[in-house]
């Protein structure tokens, strides 16, 4: 099992929070790992958040290949920011060379460019950007998407907690919506961009689990759109999923749950959409989900999500207080973290709910 | 006494032996009174009383149990005379060495034609070679497959592909905003097509009770498909309609009957099927032999007693821009696009051509491709069909898949296989493995038949449905052979059955964790053969 | 008393550091804990002390399997919530929960109490077993559980009080008590999809007592013993036990749904006389396939017939032979025998 958190604040926060949510999960998670992604930037990114953000990690040749490339479709550099490394002796990570978070400005020609054509480039670059560190072996690139940071690294949470500097809070690199796992990733090869969380065109996804229709799954989405790419978790086709429903064909956000576990046949016909609950479940039963899961996510629209597996198999709790709502995989984070928050608000959502926190912090809880 | 010629039949030339115990024997006339092909008989024999040579004995006649030397009432060994024989008196013996088929064509000038299936089974079953080996240990866990819940219905009808449901939303939900095609969810296993006339009167109605039955009292949605011999009016005209499949195929039998009773209909059928070819001798139409053309049967078909003989093709369908838009489309209207229409071939080379192009279509009407198997069952075939045209089902059904894979169009027409399904008596586990290598779900005639009581056997025993004279009134329409069969009995059985069948679905599915159909999941599958790993990609083990 | 910190600056102690330190401490003769915890597992469990005192824990942000295994004369009380596997294979201990607890709480628990003071998770209850020779184990809800709950259950007793529940369609979530086999659950407020296996009762005399004389020991240890009027309402209450296998409902064998169901008088009534009967191999009668058909002007008088008939089916009436249909099985011996070929078999229609 992994254990997964995500956590949405009304103020901005720093990663060192989302360590410490991960701290008391220990036991579910082998230090194979720690990621994170940050949205809705704080600090030093706060006066950039139109312009797209490139976080990425590799070798001196990596760095110089991305450059061209984007230097070639015609981005220019805005603002970059360097972690500050703690290289000190005995510390488990396998740390790379060198990691870029940059803010780009768009090509001149995308100056009158509409919202679509600017996302559409910025999609296209990534892919292109990672195609060719792939190809020789130099780098990842994790996201390259406005206002959106992204950091995935080998070794104990701890260390690398340490390795970038990341225990200690600081007003520099803060965002309003952190989401992190820690790994147990040990079933194939440890693999960066295997680790959680995933992120596609403004989507964040985590996931507590096992998709054991990760083949079914692939299988189809692999054609449906050409940001489906990797597949190195069968987490990842969750994000798609989701990405596909709401983004791409415009559903509503509770149609997300009706096609990673739909209702039996039976549940169906007593209601009064059925017809179409129906139509989802065969048009989409190649992107069903099964096994136990617990997924956590993230909208363009800065909302948080959280839906479990029809048989609720893997944990999951939610607590707020007045200006924060935490997700995570187990009560221990959020007891740390929020010791004096009221427990009888917690949610323990069930096999059938999805929850949601929007932007301004509300809860919304839908039986499926 | 005539002198015994080398060129006529002898008995060794008859594929089963009688032999015979005179020292058990009683001659109580059982064996001779049950015999449906008159292959044996009573027989006065002579003995000589004592072997001594110091004189000439008069010979004593004995009364004894012969077997018939001939071409036509010549034992097929369904071994009813065994069964009914109170003291083991008689038993068969398979000839190893027999050379009817030499003799029927060197003395008839005509084709060999048999029921039931291939006696030529040369090579081992794919299915067989096939495990259920990625099972949910540690990483996920395996389910209860008795206490949890499993869906096990699929869809039968036209899928769209999400993007094309034209869905509108509206205060946060999704409302409909197009007609779309029909589209049931039915159980993954369909009871196949065999007609009135094929088999008896008796045994088609205990599927249709059995498939009543299951549906009303048990919840299971198994649906049974009519097969083309006409269909009672009043199963028409009841509510049990909606659980059957009505097949159309070349002959067109019965069909004046649907379409009058179509206006006292209050039910819509579950779905068409268009048979176009069969698994067990394809490219060839359906066979019934006069003497299974019984009154009844010449009268919900609208012929005389005669051979029936259906042609290959549908008259007027050349090409499959025709079959499409033409049948297709008259299939959908009959029932006013209610319906889901689908299409039953013959596994084949071609198969997968078909297959693309139906699921181009662009009017969204073909509902469902049923592929039958070169080791399906008939009710009366050429041998010469039976055994060497053809094409196995397994890889069949992959590559179909797989097509629909490769275009990102898998599950918009659900795929049926069937065709030997249960032949080495692992029919959940045959339906299990197609459904892993992207089935839908699958469909089966001859489990009904060995359910019902089919003595016929892989290896030669009986195979005779086309002869009229079936032992146990399933493939027989003599009153006489028919009334054999009970109809509570064999429907229970058929019943009992599927709910074992059920059960042992979900023993497969919970070990690999599934709870619902694992369609395409044949991540879950492993073969010892590297051959059969490379043909379905799926994962070699040894 | 020991106190334990698990957490120094940014330092966590392991599981295994921590119940390794509690051993030692159980060993030198102490009884008496208080564990500041950071989510570290099975705290309290499978301890006994040999100085005969009973083992306390008192117990903040335990990790998952809090008292598992855990024995009797062992007491813990979690302040606060605790996630999954709480008290799993209890076996004796009395375990306290201040806050919620998660999934699978009381998961196998055979023995002692388990007092939780607010929500339980998903598969809660499951397993729960009775060993006869000793007291069956308790597990008390204050409010609801999550789906599944219940399931396997083999014996012990489960209290659901659903307090503040009453907008909840089931205190005890969605197909609670699958496969239930024994052991019962007290529940109050709205039930819904029980498993059919399983039947919810009104409570008897032995049950009202026994709620009486736990809730306030359970209420007293979760500090809510202002509730328990309102939770000793019995009029709310129910019970589930599982329905023994001779009771179940049995589905209707097919030949009464052909009965009373089906066609009258068959599918194919208007097409073919058949009034069902079914035919045995070997019959008499209309069943045969095959009759003999004498021909007077063959027959040469020598009884050869009668005598061979193994149905003692021909007699001679005047100058006739006849076979009677209703001994005759047309196996054709008559016909076999007779020197002149005057029994000839015809099919029988």
């Amino acid at each position: 099992m992994c254990r997964i958190g995500a956590i949405k604040s009304k103020q901005k926060l720093h990663p060192s929070i989302a360590l410490k949510l991960m701290r008391s999960q220990q036991e579910g998670h082998d230090d194979s790992g720690f990621a994170f992604v940050m949205q809705d930037m704080g600090g030093l990114f706060e006066n950039y958040k139109e312009l797209p953000l490139l976080s990425m990690a590799g070798t001196v040749e990596g760095a110089r290949l991305a450059e061209d490339i984007l230097r070639d479709i015609g981005f220019t550099r805005v603002m970059q920011w360097s972690p500050d490394i703690n290289n000190k002796k005995g510390l488990k990570i396998d740390a790379l060379p060198m990691y870029i978070f940059e803010v780009l400005q768009y090509p001149k020609s995308y100056k009158h460019a509409t919202k679509e054509e600017k996302e559409e480039l910025l999609i296209d670059t990534s892919i292109k950007l990672r195609k060719a560190l792939e190809e020789n072996n130099s780098g990842y690139i994790y996201s390259f998407w406005p206002d959106t940071l992204t950091l995935k690294e080998i070794g104990s949470p701890k260390d690398i907690g340490t390795y970038f500097n990341l225990w200690d809070e600081n007003k520099d690199l803060t965002s309003s919506i952190i989401t992190a796992q820690c790994r147990q990733n040990t079933n194939y090869d440890i693999v960066r961009y295997a680790a959680h969380p995933f992120f596609l065109e403004g989507y964040t996804g985590l996931v507590n689990g096992e998709n054991i229709f990760y083949e079914k799954n692939k299988s189809y989405q692999e054609r449906l759109y050409k940001g489906y790419l990797g597949f190195e978790s069968d987490s990842q086709c969750l994000l798609y999923t989701l990405h596909y429903v709401h983004k791409i064909l415009k559903w509503p956000l509770k149609y997300f749950k009706h096609t990673i576990s739909p209702l039996s046949y039976d549940e169906i016909i007593k209601r009064e959409d059925s017809e179409i609950l129906l139509r989802i479940k065969a048009s989409l039963s190649h992107l069903e989900v099964n096994g136990p899961n617990t997924f956590l996510g993230v909208t363009p629209s800065k909302e948080l999500l959280c839906v479990c597996d029809s048989k609720k198999l893997r944990p999951v709790v939610i607590g707020k207080d007045k200006d924060t709502v935490i997700m995570t995989s187990e009560v221990v984070g959020i007891n740390d973290l929020m010791p004096n928050r009221n427990i009888e608000e917690d949610i323990y959502p069930n096999e059938r709910e999805t929850i949601v926190v929007r932007d301004d912090l509300t809860v919304e809880r839908w039986q499926q | 006494m005539a002198a015994v010629k080398i060129n006529e039949i002898h008995k060794s030339d008859l594929p089963w032996i009688v032999e015979y115990d005179e020292s058990k024997c009683i001659q109580c006339g059982k064996c001779t009174a049950v015999c449906s092909f008159n292959a044996i008989k009573p027989a006065v024999e002579y003995r000589k009383k004592t072997n001594s040579i110091l004189e000439k004995d008069k010979l004593e006649k004995v009364l004894v149990i012969k077997q018939n030397i001939s071409l036509d009432n010549y034992c097929h060994g369904c071994g009813m005379c065994a069964n009914v024989c109170p003291n083991g008196a008689i038993k068969l013996i398979r000839n190893k060495d027999d050379k009817y088929s030499v003799a029927y064509r060197s003395q008839k000038a005509d084709s060999f034609k048999k029921g039931g299936r291939s006696n030529l089974n040369t090579e081992g079953r794919t299915l067989d070679k096939i495990k259920v080996g990625r099972i949910s240990q540690m990483t996920d866990p395996s389910l209860d497959a008795q206490r949890h819940t499993f869906e096990l219905r699929t869809p039968f009808g036209r899928v769209l592909k999400a993007d094309k449901l034209n869905f509108g939303v509206k205060d946060g939900n999704i409302i409909e905003t197009t007609k779309l095609p029909p589209n049931r969810w039915i159980y993954p296993i369909i009871f196949g097509d065999m007609s009135i006339g094929a088999v008896s009167w008796r045994m088609w109605e205990a599927m249709a009770i059995a498939t009543a039955y299951l549906n009303e009292v048990m919840g299971i949605p198994i649906r049974m498909c009519t097969g083309e011999g006409g269909i009672p009016t009043k199963l028409l005209k009841s509510k049990y309609v909606k659980y059957m499949i009505l097949q159309i195929a070349s002959g067109h039998f019965g069909w004046n009957r649907i379409i009058k009773a179509m206006p006292d209909m209050t039910e819509d059928p579950a779905g068409i099927l268009i048979k176009i070819g069969q698994g067990a001798k394809p490219g060839d139409g359906g066979l019934l032999l006069a003497n299974k053309v019984a009154k009844y049967v010449q009268e919900i078909r609208g012929v005389p007693k005669a051979d029936l003989l259906s042609p290959p093709t549908h008259q007027g369908l050349y090409s499959i821009e025709e079959s499409v838009q033409k049948m297709f489309l008259s299939m959908n209207a009959a029932f006013k696009f209610k319906v889901p229409v689908a299409i039953k071939v013959a596994a084949s080379v071609t198969s997968v051509s078909v297959y693309n192009n139906l699921l181009r279509d662009p009017y969204n009407i073909v509902g469902g491709f049923f592929l039958d198997g070169l080791a399906a069952g008939t009710g009366a075939a050429h041998e010469i069909s039976l055994n060497h045209t053809g094409h196995p089902i397994t890889s069949k059904l992959r590559d179909c898949y797989l097509a629909a894979v490769h275009q990102g169009r898998q599950g918009e027409i659900p795929l049926f296989a069937g065709g030997g399904l249960g032949q080495t008596g692992s029919f959940a586990a045959d339906a299990f493995k197609l459904i892993c290598l992207g089935a839908n779900g699958v469909f089966t005639g001859r489990m009904l038949m060995e359910i019902a009581g089919c003595v016929g056997s892989d290896t030669g025993r009986c195979n005779a449905c086309n002869t009229g004279l079936c032992p146990a009134g399933i493939a027989a329409q003599n009153e006489n052979l028919v009334k054999r069969l009970d109809v509570d009995k064999v429907a229970q059985n058929l019943v009992n059955y599927i709910l074992a069948t059920d059960i042992e679905l979900k023993k497969l599915m919970a070990p690999i964790g599934c709870s619902s159909l694992p369609v395409g999941r044949s991540d879950a599958l492993i073969t010892v053969d590297k051959h059969i790993s490379n043909r379905l990609d799926i994962q070699y083990a040894c | 008393m020991i106190k334990i910190k698990t957490l120094k600056n940014n330092n966590r102690m392991s599981t295994q550091e921590l119940l390794q330190m509690i051993y030692k401490k159980i060993e030198e003769g102490h009884t008496d804990f208080e564990i500041e915890a950071c989510g570290q597992h099975d705290i309290g469990g499978a301890l006994w002390s040999k100085v005969e005192k009973p083992l306390y824990f008192r117990v903040t942000n335990p990790g998952q399997r809090v008292g598992a295994m855990a024995m009797d004369g062992t007491k813990i009380v979690v302040e606060g919530s605790a996630p999954a596997d709480v008290g799993w294979l209890n076996s004796g201990a009395e375990i306290v929960v201040k806050g919620d607890a998660g999934d699978t709480a009381a998961h196998c628990a055979a023995g002692g109490k388990i007092f939780v003071a607010g929500r339980v998770g998903t598969r809660s209850g499951a397993l729960m077993k009775h060993d006869p020779k000793f007291e069956p184990p308790q597990f008390w809800v204050l409010k609801n559980t999550g789906s599944f709950s219940f399931e396997f259950m083999g014996g012990g007793i489960a209290v659901v009080c659903g307090y503040d529940c009453e907008e909840l369609n089931s205190v005890l979530g969605d197909r609670s008590c699958v496969g239930m086999v024994g052991g019962v659950v007290y529940v109050r407020g709205n039930v819904e999809g029980l498993s059919p296996s399983v039947e919810q009762v009104p409570l008897d005399k032995f049950d009202k007592d026994f709620l009486k004389s736990g809730m306030p020991e359970f209420l007293k240890e979760i500090d809510r013993l202002d509730l328990k009027n309102k939770l000793l309402d019995f009029s709310e209450w129910t019970k589930i036990i599982p329905i023994p296998k001779e009771l179940k409902k049995k589905k209707l064998p097919v030949k009464d749904f052909i009965k009373n169901e089906w066609f009258s008088d068959g599918l194919f009534g208007d097409l073919v006389e058949d009034n069902g009967e079914v035919y045995g191999l070997a019959e008499e009668g209309k069943a045969r396939l095959r009759k003999p058909e004498w021909d007077k002007n063959l027959c040469v008088g020598c009884d050869l017939c009668i005598k061979n008939c193994p149905q003692n089916a021909i007699k001679k009436e005047s100058d006739n032979y006849v076979s009677e249909d209703e001994k005759c099985i047309g196996c054709g011996i008559c016909s076999a025998v007779c020197p002149r070929k005057a029994w000839k078999m015809i099919v029988n229609r």
